[in-house]
């Protein structure tokens, strides 16, 4: 299939996908039972003419067709409505509410930096370990490498990051346990303990990090280290390599030029396809720690008992751009440097691990 | 073929060779030289009976419940007692002091308990027989959505790997997209609206809460197991004894059932246990975000988060009240499960595959 056909296609079916998806979100948010006026006015006492005209400020009271489009209508504009939680009334005032937009691409940032930081990480760490254990199968380092990726792997990240957050950093108080600064931008104030310490700048951002890399990176090392060996060996079976020794190549120098590019450009898109769980983890990871990330806003905004359902939908409908743009992204890039296996991929990639 | 057997036999009648192994003896022969494998069967085995037969004898042998509060085993800055404290059989607590310093005494000839593994946590129940309570739930859960999820799984998965065409189509493409999306997500967001509908059926059997999340985990990750069955249906059928079995006219159920489902078995079994492995983690992280087993039930994952607190509050931490036990006990059963589980699936398919491993 030319790549250009193939783009096109893929970007139509991501927009039937991003649409069904919102969709069946939205639906589903009709079918339950709860009464978002309540976000407004108190059930205990408010009467029923107050519930109404909360329902009618929300804009819920209008039949779910007509509300559907206008959603998809101003999403097309980059609008994504506002957070019911903020709508009140404040001496008798209407207010507004907050615009999600902003909040989300707030979010998206520490989700970001969560994501980018701990996957550093995780090739930092990974790719040196499954490297030598491949280049040394049966040793000791290899031996290792495969006991503590099992033990990785056995090992829920929810674990890591309270048994981090308790003995790390409340117990022994080495490092921050809660909150996040901003890397560039205004001081922020960040519960510790029970004191409310004001931090900001690369420093207090990476320091407010480090326990949710180490947890975020941990899950995926025991994963990557051990396909990064099984790709690497594959590779070293391949008859160009005994060519290279053949020819009298080092060793390392087979390694370094025959083996590593052909075994780990997959790893590379494998590491782009796994984005869906990694939002996963990062969202445990948010929770624990209290950064507000993506994962942690959809959290708080299911967990009042009466749903920010704009939030919710907004979330769904950004995670799902971000992750069918990756996808698309890395199949492209793939069929641009390997169009032999660019067919092949789909069946070739791994099933992604359920958290 | 039936010529030369003949003949064999006629001249094999004196020393009968012995029957070729079948393949589940020659599985289980090799599933035997495998230590960790065995050690991991072994450990898995005594584990689950400890857990669905000890559970109610050492609640009758220490003569309380799981869910029994102790006040006595909390001391006055809420701190839990540690492993293996004796502590008043009593559940209440009388007029405490508003600026107490020390716990009330008990009443004089108040029986004591013992608490194996210490509280769990302010309330101070017995964590030892919550973690016993606390696997059945979290098994029952783990098992019964892998059971749920192969069957599903293996019905869809051999039905479009053997029609192939349009059922293909649509499966194909419905796993792929449900992949691509964070199931974390999907869950929570089905776990709020869908699961108080559910919470209370228990079908006579289950605790409360586990059939919900039965269903909920099964539901998400059925594409999985359909994916491999669909895989491995689509290139059996194309091999000889298939050809042969249309020959002489079975019909496509019994081609599916009675020939192609027997060779995807061993690769489900071992992939069953992944999946038993995913699901107790999966049900720790559906509790911490309040869509798992509803409390007082007891279940491994809402055990380790309630130490930690709930998403609306989170419990301070203080040096006063700090007993890492009661985070450290539900980390490790859930550890050990988990490694357990993860074990038994590497050996089964090295043992199911010898060439493969």
């Amino acid at each position: 299939m030319h790549l250009a056909t193939f783009a096109a296609r893929r970007l139509g079916a991501s927009m039937l996908i991003l649409v069904a998806l919102t969709f069946v979100t939205f639906a589903m948010f009709e079918r339950i039972p709860n009464e978002p006026a309540f976000l407004l006015v108190d059930p205990k006492i408010a009467t029923r003419a107050q519930i109404a005209k909360a329902r009618h400020d929300l804009g819920v009271d209008r039949p779910f067709f007509t509300r559907y489009a206008e959603y998809v209508g101003r999403l097309a504009h980059g609008d994504f409505g506002r957070s019911w939680a903020t709508i009140g009334y404040t001496g008798g005032q209407l207010q507004p509410g907050i615009p999600i937009r902003d909040e989300l691409f707030q979010a998206l940032g520490v989700t970001a930096s969560v994501v980018l930081g701990g996957l550093a990480l995780v090739l930092l760490l990974s790719l040196p370990l499954g490297i030598v254990s491949a280049a040394r199968p049966r040793s000791a380092v290899d031996r290792g490498s495969v006991a503590v990726s099992l033990i990785g792997i056995s090992t829920h990240p929810l674990v890591i990051a309270l048994l981090l957050q308790l003995f790390v950093a409340n117990r022994w108080g080495w490092l921050p346990g809660s909150g996040y600064c901003n890397l560039h931008g205004p001081d922020v104030y960040v519960t510790s303990g029970i004191s409310s310490v004001k931090c900001g700048g690369p420093k207090d951002w990476a320091s407010h990090l480090v326990l949710p890399w180490i947890t975020f990176a941990l899950f995926f090392i025991a994963l990557y280290s051990r396909i990064i060996r099984v790709r690497m060996l594959a590779v070293l079976g391949e008859p160009y390599i005994r060519t290279a020794r053949a020819k009298g190549a080092s060793n390392w120098r087979v390694v370094r030029r025959h083996v590593m590019p052909n075994a780990l450009a997959p790893i590379m898109t494998m590491t782009a396809m796994d984005i869906g769980t990694a939002l996963g983890v990062a969202a445990y990871v948010e929770v624990v720690f209290h950064l507000p990330g993506l994962g942690a806003r959809m959290v708080s905004a299911l967990a009042l008992g009466i749903f920010d359902v704009p939030v919710v939908i907004g979330i769904v409908f950004f995670t799902a751009v971000i992750i069918l743009a990756l996808n698309l992204v890395v199949d492209l890039v793939q069929g641009v440097i390997d169009p032999r296996a660019f067919e092949a991929r789909r069946e070739s990639a791994r099933s992604g691990r359920v958290t | 073929m039936s010529a030369t057997a003949g003949s064999a036999t006629a001249t094999a009648v004196a020393v009968a060779p012995t029957p070729p192994a079948g393949q589940w003896s020659l599985f289980w022969r090799r599933l035997r030289r495998d230590r960790f494998g065995m050690l991991a069967l072994v450990f898995t085995v005594a584990w689950l009976a400890m857990i669905f037969v000890g559970a109610p004898v050492a609640s009758h042998i220490l003569g309380h419940g799981p869910n029994e509060p102790f006040p006595y085993a909390v001391d006055i800055n809420a701190k839990p007692a540690g492993p293996w404290t004796t502590v008043p059989a009593v559940h209440e607590l009388h007029q405490q002091a508003e600026y107490a310093t020390e716990k009330p005494k008990p009443p004089p000839g108040t029986p004591n308990t013992t608490l194996v593994l210490g509280a769990d946590g302010p309330l101070g129940r017995d964590e030892f027989l919550r973690v016993l309570y606390g696997g059945q739930t979290s098994l029952e859960v783990a098992i019964g959505a892998s059971l749920f999820a192969l069957l599903i799984g293996a019905v869809i998965g051999g039905l479009a790997g053997y029609y192939g065409g349009w059922l293909d189509g649509i499966v194909s493409r419905l796993v792929d997209l449900v992949m691509a999306f964070p199931l974390l997500l999907l869950l929570l967001l089905l776990g709020t609206t869908a699961t108080p509908n559910l919470q209370h059926v228990t079908l006579g059997v289950f605790h409360e809460g586990v059939v919900s999340l039965v269903v909920l985990i099964g539901v998400f990750t059925w594409f999985y197991a359909a994916r491999i069955v669909r895989a491995e249906v689509a290139s059996l059928r194309r091999r000889e004894f298939v050809e042969a079995a249309t020959m002489i006219g079975a019909s496509d159920r019994r081609i599916l059932f009675k020939h192609l489902v027997p060779h995807v078995v061993p690769t489900l079994a071992a992939y069953g246990a992944v999946l038993v492995a995913t699901n107790i983690l999966l049900e720790a992280s559906m509790s911490f975000l309040n869509v798992g087993i509803g409390l007082p039930t007891a279940s491994w994952g809402n055990m380790l988060t309630s130490t930690w607190g709930s998403l609306l509050t989170q419990y301070g931490y203080s040096q006063a009240n700090f007993q890492p036990w009661c985070t450290l006990v539900p980390s490790g059963a859930i550890f050990l499960t988990v490694l357990a589980f993860n074990l038994l699936a590497d050996s089964i398919r090295a043992a199911l595959d010898p060439d493969a491993a």
